[in-house]
């Protein structure tokens, strides 16, 4: 276990202000906070953001990124989702898909792609689940075939968040048939524009009436071969592996922040024994997740590879997201509503209907918890 | 941590290795207390760690104490190492009185507890005081003519009724009708030093008994459930039981970090926040871990021979002395309502600070 404590350096508090005076002049008071990175898509805000130098700060110099610590992104996401900034744009695009072009993609295509992505202009969502692969991602049945000049692609993406705004997503396909015994083989990552021909977008009504996930049809879609990203037939690697580390950054413990938040706005100072204790225990509980999700920030800066630690993040992380949803509905002994004239509870509403997702997302509790159990006994 | 804190560490482990198995732990649950142990700390000098030299101490801070402490909870020590200095140690030596030689206590603020003095006639009715018959002195704040004083009350002077927690550790009883107290015995007590900074301290020492204890129950409940075998298999290998693994291994680390970073940041005493965080989070931390790893262990964990029982019904007593979780995250609460919604993030975001 590598979790240390870890002290902020003056330029990364001094960044911290920044940014806090930034969202006070941005998000006017009384504005609705989005709940968690998902929670709204907005391209001005995200292109407002990315001029201040706060997208693609994991992305070097010379791809229009910024070259910033593991730390300076956590400082810049926690404030963000703390104050319920809508950056569902670029969210996913910064997190992931620039990460992995800058792992495995060309040189060409970092030169299309990043600079983009930092200009919070380009945006990208997941295509990984399909309607018979959840957790077991090897199972994908989604089928690259060789054509001249790229592959023609054809198969069925679900639950794909954003994609009817979203610029490209980043397919887990097979490019080879199945072999026996080595399910994990002949898969790879083709870069699809979700504009491209064959491409049918339907929305899958999310749980809350938004229109969040959608189901994306491809069609033999031509992708050229300039397009694939990484090497053919390690897919399976790429996406379990280097990303594993981003599992535990705030946006897996933040989400519901500003429902404690706008609750204690609408309490007051003068709060009953009952409700002090629901509030200083949730207090007590994100100082010590956030401890924790720091820790791990400071570990990949200092170029370790802490993937058992980002995994145990998650789960407790992403389980207090909702925990905290419940003893707040517990507190305030109200019926959910989410038309309410009041801010709380119409987050409150709004929480209880999506946070189931939060243990969902990004790999199941079940899941870490194998993949951290076999961790925590090797 | 620093390299004088990472020797410290180091040098304890040994000496709790060598002197706190498991079997000594059993030995000494007849009377709650293991001489030889308490010998070796005493020439180490690891008792009075956060007392300053000058005072008589061994020198080192709040983070060293609580180092060591953490060290201690691990071996599930059956000795008054947090009482000595860090809570009796540091209260005797802000008020300029003699340090003795032996184990110390303190009045933990029990409900019902009550302290007179009247020049140096003390009157008193303390309860749960650890190890209080065994100490050689026990401290207490009293108010006398509009002024604050440190006391080390002689338990000698005092009627004991022993009491004991649930891991027969002794919290005793101490009444003290109308005595003497001897010349060394009374002092004013500097501005800071009262009933509130010790149970800080204590909540704080607590704690970071609660990190130690979990830190093994980690270790042992990784161990035994991959040596077990059940339906051909290591138990560990079910998705059930991995799903206990995984908790215990996440109350550890967060009650492990939290008490870390209220130490650390204790310069030179721990603050509110961070020490009402922080209790909160060992105790529940206790809890949930305590629960896990006795249903991953199945019956084994239930005999007292067992390693694992010394160390959880030290965790279900540790969480409730000095402020159990409720106590914490109510007063926790009460302050951050009163700083009001905006100020929640602020506080919620501020981790280990800059020395």
């Amino acid at each position: 276990m590598q979790f240390a404590p870890t002290v902020l350096a003056p330029a990364e508090e001094a960044l911290r202000a920044e940014v806090r005076e930034f969202l006070a002049a941005e998000l006017p008071a009384g504005h609705r906070p989005a709940l968690g990175f998902a929670g709204r898509h907005d391209p001005e805000f995200s292109r407002t953001l990315a001029k201040r130098g706060w997208v693609g700060m994991a992305i070097p110099p010379e791809y229009g990124g910024h070259g910033r610590s593991a730390v300076d992104r956590f400082l810049v996401a926690e404030e963000l989702l703390a104050a319920g900034a809508p950056i569902g744009a670029h969210f996913v695009a910064d997190r992931q898909t620039a990460p992995a072009l800058l792992h495995f993609g060309t040189e060409e295509q970092r030169q299309r792609f990043l600079p983009g992505i930092a200009a919070g202009e380009v945006y990208f969502s997941l295509g990984m689940s399909e309607p018979d692969s959840g957790s077991d991602l090897a199972s994908v049945r989604t089928r690259a075939t060789r054509v001249e000049g790229g592959w023609t692609v054809t198969g069925t993406k679900v639950w794909t968040s954003e994609a009817h705004r979203n610029h490209f997503f980043a397919v887990l396909c097979r490019t080879s048939p199945v072999e026996e015994g080595r399910k994990h083989a002949g898969l790879s990552q083709l870069l699809v524009d979700l504009a491209a021909p064959g491409v049918r977008i339907s929305p899958i009504p999310y749980l809350d009436g938004s229109h969040h996930f959608n189901e994306v049809a491809l069609e033999d879609v031509f992708v050229p071969d300039d397009m694939v990203l990484g090497e053919l037939g390690s897919g399976w690697q790429q996406v379990t592996s280097e990303l594993a580390y981003e599992r535990s950054g705030p946006d897996r413990w933040l989400s519901t922040f500003p429902v404690l938040r706008e609750w204690l706005r609408e309490r007051g100072a003068d709060v009953s024994g009952e409700e002090a204790v629901v509030l200083g225990r949730l207090a007590a509980r994100f100082r010590a997740i956030r401890q924790l999700s720091l820790s791990v920030a400071r570990a990949l800066d200092a170029g370790a590879a802490p993937a058992v630690e980002a995994a145990l993040v998650k789960e407790v992380g992403t389980r207090f997201e909702q925990d905290l949803v419940e003893a707040l509905r517990d507190a305030a002994e109200t019926e959910l509503d989410q038309g309410s004239g009041s801010l709380f509870s119409a987050l409150l509403a709004e929480a209880v209907l999506t946070s189931p997702s939060y243990t969902l997302r990004g790999g199941t509790t079940e899941i870490l918890r194998s993949v951290a159990a076999k961790g925590l006994s090797a | 941590m620093s390299d004088d804190r990472a020797v410290l560490t180091e040098v304890a482990t040994g000496l709790f290795r060598d002197l706190c198995t498991p079997e000594d732990v059993v030995a000494a649950e007849a009377t709650g207390w293991s001489e030889r142990l308490w010998t070796a700390l005493t020439e180490s000098g690891f008792p009075l760690v956060s007392v300053p030299e000058e005072a008589g101490g061994s020198g080192g801070d709040v983070a060293d104490a609580c180092a060591l402490l953490t060290v201690a909870g691990r071996s599930a020590a059956p000795v008054p190492l947090a009482e000595t200095g860090l809570l009796a140690g540091w209260a005797l030596a802000a008020a300029g009185l003699q340090l003795p030689e032996g184990p110390l206590s303190v009045a933990v603020g029990a409900p019902g507890d009550a302290v007179e003095l009247s020049g140096r006639r003390f009157s008193a009715r303390l309860s749960r005081v650890p190890w209080g018959g065994r100490s050689d002195r026990v401290v207490a704040f009293a108010a006398s003519g509009g002024q604050r004083f440190v006391v080390s009350a002689p338990p000698a002077a005092a009627t004991v009724t022993p009491g004991r927690n649930l891991a027969a550790e002794p919290r005793d009883t101490l009444v003290w009708d109308d005595v003497e107290l001897p010349d060394d015995a009374v002092a004013p007590a500097p501005p800071g030093v009262d009933a509130a900074a010790l149970r800080l301290r204590g909540a704080l020492a607590r704690a970071a008994l609660i990190a130690g204890a979990l830190a093994r129950v980690a270790e042992l409940t990784v161990r035994y459930t991959g040596e077990r075998q059940q339906f051909g298999r290591p138990v560990a290998r079910f998705q059930a039981v991995q799903a206990h693994l995984v908790t215990i291994a996440e109350e550890a680390q967060l009650a492990g970090l939290a008490v870390q970073v209220a130490a650390l940041n204790a310069r030179p005493d721990p603050s509110f926040l961070d020490v009402a965080a922080a209790k909160t989070a060992a105790g529940e931390a206790a809890t949930v871990a305590a629960r896990a790893s006795h249903q991953a262990h199945g019956a084994i964990g239930m005999t007292k021979e067992y390693e694992l029982g010394q160390l959880s019904r030290r965790l279900w007593s540790w969480r409730d002395e000095f402020g159990s979780e409720r106590h914490w995250s109510r007063e926790l609460g009460r302050q951050l309502a009163a700083e009001g919604a905006d100020a929640l993030w602020p506080r919620i975001s501020t981790g280990l600070v800059e020395a």
